[in-house]
C-alpha cells in the first residue's frame, strides 16, 4: 500500500559499515526479497525501514514521505523478527492481539477475536492460543510471530527470515500461503531470506546484498540466468554452479575455449564470440550449472575426462561430483544413476548455457542469447 | 521385561527416595533451628523481667511489663512511623531513579559504561563509617541534617546499587527486538515500558526493592549521625533502653521484635518473587 524508497542510506556500527550507501525503490504492492549471506546487512536494512534503527546518512521514504524522523509506531509497518520477539508474559492470543490493542491501531474485542482466529487458523496454531511463548517449539513461535505481523493491514510488511525455523513441509506450505496472501492483501512486502528457493519462488524482484551493498537487483530469472558476478551466481541454484578458469584460443580464425587442462576445444556461440573479440579476448571463468553438464561412462568426442568423486542420491535426482584435475564439477544425474567411486567418467559441457565471467574482476561478461529468458514468459519451474 | 519385576524395582527405588527425603528434611530442619534460634531467643527475652534476664535456663515467669514500658512509656510508635517514612521514601526514590539507570546501563553503549556500573556497585562496598563524617559536615552546612530528605538521599548509597544491578540483569535478558516489536505494534515508549518491560522485570524489581527496604529499615550508622532530634529511626530508638547504669535487655528485645515484624510480613507476602527474582534470568522464550 505504499512505495518504499531508500536514498543513499548508510548505517555504521562503530567502524563497521552495516549499510553502505544503499539506494533502492520498492514499488507499491511489490513482493521484494532481500537476499544474501549472513552479516550482509539485510536485517539492518529492514530495521532501518521499520524505524528502530537510524541511518547516519540518507533518506528513508514511505509512500513518498520522508520518515527519517517519524517514530516506528507512526510508520504503520508490521514486522516479523528473526528471533520472534514475542512478549514472554503474554499468551499466544494476547501476543497476536497486541497490535490491535495499542492506542494507535485500536480495534474492538470482537474484531480482534475474529482477526486472531483468522490468522491462527491460517498458521495452524489455533489450538495453542492459551499457551505462553516459553511453552512453544521454535516453529510454533515463528508462526505466532508471523501471525502477529499479518493480523494488521500496514503500509508494508517486513519479514526477517520468517520461515527459517519451520520444518521443510510446513515451509513449503507457508510459502504458498504467503504468496497468496500477498496477492489478496495488496500490500508491499519486504522479505529477508538466505534460502534461494524461497527468494526465487516468492519474489517479484530480488536484491542481493553483500557487505552492506546491493550487488545486484532484478527478477529471479535475471539472478539465476544472468548473475552480475560470480558471487551472485554461487548464491542461486543447487548444486552450486561450477566455476572454473578457461583460456580463449584461436584456431582457423575462430575463437575457442580450453579449460581444466583438457585437450578439448569448446566452440563458442557467435554472439559470445563477438563479445569476447570486442573485449580483446580476456581470460575468463566458465560458470556452468549442474543441469547443463552431461555425463557418460564411455568416451565421447569433445567431452572431458574425470573420475567420480561422490554420487549422492537426493530423491528425485542424483548429485554427482566428478574430479577433473584439481577441480570438482557437480552435475545433476537421473535418480537411477549408479557409479563407483574413482570410476572414470566423461563430462559434456553445454556451452550454450554457460555463463562467462571475467577472470580478473569476476564480473559477468556474457551468456549466449541471454534475452531468451526475459523475452517470453518463463514458467517458475524452469530452474535447476 | 518381566512384569513381576516392575513393582519390585519401583518400590526399591521409592524406598531409597524416602530415605533421601527424610535425610534432606532432617538436615533442613536442623538448619532452620540453627538459623531461627537468635530470633526465638529474642522473642523469649521480651517476656523476661530484667531480674530474670541472665538466667540461662528457659524457666522464667512470663511478663508483659517490657511491652508496656516500650509501647506506652516511650514514643516508640513515632519512631516506627518515621522509620517507615524514611525507608519507604528511600525505596521509592531508588526505584524511580534506579530503574531508568539500570535500563541505560543495559541498553545503551556509552563511554566507560562498565566503569560507571562498577562505581555504582562499589558504593555498597564502602563502610558507612568512612563517608559519614564528610556527609555530616556537608549536611550541617546545607541544612539537610536531621531532615527526611537528607536521610532518604544518603540511604541511596545502600539501597540503589543492588537494585540497579539486579534490574540491569533483567533488562539485559529481554531482547531489544521485544521492545522494537512493541513499538511497531503502535505503542508509545511509555506504553512499551509499562505494558511490556515492567511485567518482565517485576520479579527482580520486587525482590531487590524488598532488599533495599530491609537495608534502609535496618540502617544504623547513617541515622545515628545524621539525625536524632526531629527524626528518630527505630534502630536509634532501641539504643535508648541502654541506660547509663543498667541495660534493659527486655525492652531492647521488644523494640527489636516489633522492628522486624514489617520485614517478616513483607518477606512472607513476596516469598514467591524473592527466590525467583534473585536467581536472575527468569525471562525465557
Amino acid at each position: 500500500m505504499a512505495q518504499i524508497e531508500l536514498v543513499g542510506v548508510t548505517k555504521q556500527y562503530g567502524s563497521t559499515k552495516a549499510l553502505n550507501n544503499v539506494s533502492l525503490t520498492i514499488a507499491d504492492n511489490e513482493f521484494f526479497v532481500l537476499f544474501g549471506p549472513a552479516g550482509a546487512g539485510k536485517t539492518t536494512l529492514l530495521k532501518t525501514i521499520a524505524g528502530v534503527e537510524f541511518p547516519q546518512e540518507g533518506l528513508v521514504k514511505i509512500g513518498g514521505e520522508i520518515v527519517n524522523h517519524v517514530e516506528p509506531m507512526h510508520r504503520n509497518v508490521s514486522m516479523v523478527f528473526e528471533n520472534y520477539a514475542l512478549y514472554p508474559h503474554l499468551s499466544v492470543y494476547d501476543n497476536i492481539a497486541s497490535p490491535m490493542r495499542s492506542k494507535l491501531y485500536k480495534k474492538d474485542e470482537a474484531t480482534i477475536k475474529e482477526s486472531v482466529e483468522r490468522v491462527t487458523r491460517m498458521m495452524k496454531i489455533d489450538q495453542l492460543l492459551e499457551r505462553k511463548p516459553s511453552q512453544l517449539s521454535n516453529g510454533q513461535r515463528q508462526r505466532v510471530a508471523i501471525g502477529r505481523c499479518l493480523v494488521r493491514e500496514p503500509n508494508v510488511f517486513l519479514m526477517d527470515e520468517p520461515l527459517a525455523h519451520l520444518d521443510a513441509k510446513l515451509r513449503h506450505f507457508m510459502r504458498g500461503e504467503l504468496k497468496e496472501m500477498q496477492a489478496a492483501f495488496n500490500s508491499t512486502t519486504i522479505y529477508v531470506t538466505h534460502d534461494y528457493m524461497e527468494a526465487m519462488s516468492l519474489a517479484d524482484r530480488i536484491a542481493v546484498l553483500n557487505s552492506g551493498e546491493i550487488v545486484q537487483l532484478g527478477t529471479s530469472q535475471e539472478m539465476y540466468y544472468t548473475p552480475c558476478n560470480e558471487f551472485v551466481a554461487t548464491l542461486f541454484g543447487e548444486p552450486e554452479i561450477n566455476i572454473f578458469p578457461a583460456s580463449p584460443v584461436w584456431d582457423n580464425d575462430r575463437l575457442y575455449l580450453t579449460t581444466l587442462g583438457q585437450d578439448v576445444l569448446f566452440p563458442l556461440e557467435p554472439d559470445v564470440e563477438a563479445v569476447l573479440r570486442n573485449q580483446n579476448c580476456p581470460a575468463c571463468d566458465i560458470g556452468i550449472r549442474g543441469g547443463d553438464v552431461g555425463f557418460s561412462f564411455e568416451k565421447k568426442p569433445g567431452w572431458i575426462a574425470g573420475t567420480v568423486y561422490a554420487n549422492e542420491p537426493i530423491g528425485n535426482k542424483v548429485i554427482m561430483t566428478a574430479d577433473v584435475g584439481d577441480t570438482k564439477i557437480r552435475l545433476v544425474a537421473p535418480n537411477d544413476t549408479r557409479a563407483d567411486l574413482d570410476q572414470p567418467v566423461y563430462l559434456g559441457l553445454n556451452m550454450k548455457n554457460a555463463i562467462l565471467f571475467n577472470a580478473e574482476d569476476k564480473t559477468y561478461i556474457i551468456r549466449s542469447d541471454a534475452e531468451r529468458y526475459t523475452r517470453a514468459p518463463v514458467p517458475q519451474t524452469a530452474k535447476g | 521385561m518381566n512384569p513381576n519385576q516392575l513393582p519390585k524395582s519401583k518400590s526399591h527405588k521409592s524406598s531409597l527416595e524416602i530415605l533421601e527425603a527424610v535425610g534432606r528434611n532432617a538436615g533442613l530442619s536442623l538448619y532452620a533451628l540453627f538459623a531461627l534460634f537468635p530470633l526465638v531467643w529474642m522473642v523469649l527475652c521480651t517476656f523476661k523481667s530484667d531480674a530474670q534476664m541472665y538466667n540461662t535456663v528457659f524457666r522464667f515467669t512470663p511478663t508483659l511489663e517490657n511491652y508496656e514500658a516500650v509501647l506506652l512509656g516511650t514514643d516508640y510508635f513515632k519512631a516506627f512511623l518515621q522509620n517507615l517514612a524514611v525507608s519507604g521514601g528511600a525505596v521509592l526514590l531508588t526505584v524511580v531513579a534506579g530503574v531508568p539507570a539500570a535500563y541505560a546501563l543495559a541498553r545503551y553503549d556509552f563511554k566507560n559504561k562498565e566503569g560507571i556500573a562498577f562505581q555504582i556497585l562499589s558504593f555498597k562496598f564502602a563502610p558507612e563509617i568512612m563517608v559519614i563524617l564528610p556527609v555530616f559536615l556537608i549536611f550541617q552546612k546545607i541544612g539537610l541534617y536531621d531532615t527526611y530528605l537528607g536521610l532518604i538521599w544518603v540511604y541511596q548509597l545502600i539501597t540503589m546499587p543492588l537494585l540497579i544491578w539486579v534490574v540491569r540483569g533483567y533488562f539485559e535478558d529481554i531482547s531489544v527486538e521485544v521492545e522494537q516489536a512493541a513499538q511497531l505494534d503502535g505503542y508509545s515508549w511509555f506504553d512499551v515500558f509499562f505494558k511490556t518491560l515492567l511485567p518482565l522485570i517485576k520479579p527482580g524489581l520486587v525482590a531487590s526493592g524488598l532488599l533495599a527496604f530491609i537495608f534502609a529499615w535496618n540502617s544504623f550508622t547513617f541515622p545515628l549521625v545524621l539525625s536524632g532530634f526531629k527524626i528518630q529511626t527505630i534502630t536509634i530508638t532501641s539504643l535508648r533502653y541502654i541506660a547509663s547504669d543498667t541495660v534493659h535487655y527486655g525492652q531492647v528485645a521488644v523494640a527489636s521484635t516489633i522492628a522486624v515484624l514489617p520485614e517478616i510480613i513483607a518477606c512472607l507476602f513476596i516469598q514467591k518473587h524473592l527466590v525467583r527474582g534473585l536467581s536472575f534470568g527468569a525471562v525465557k522464550g
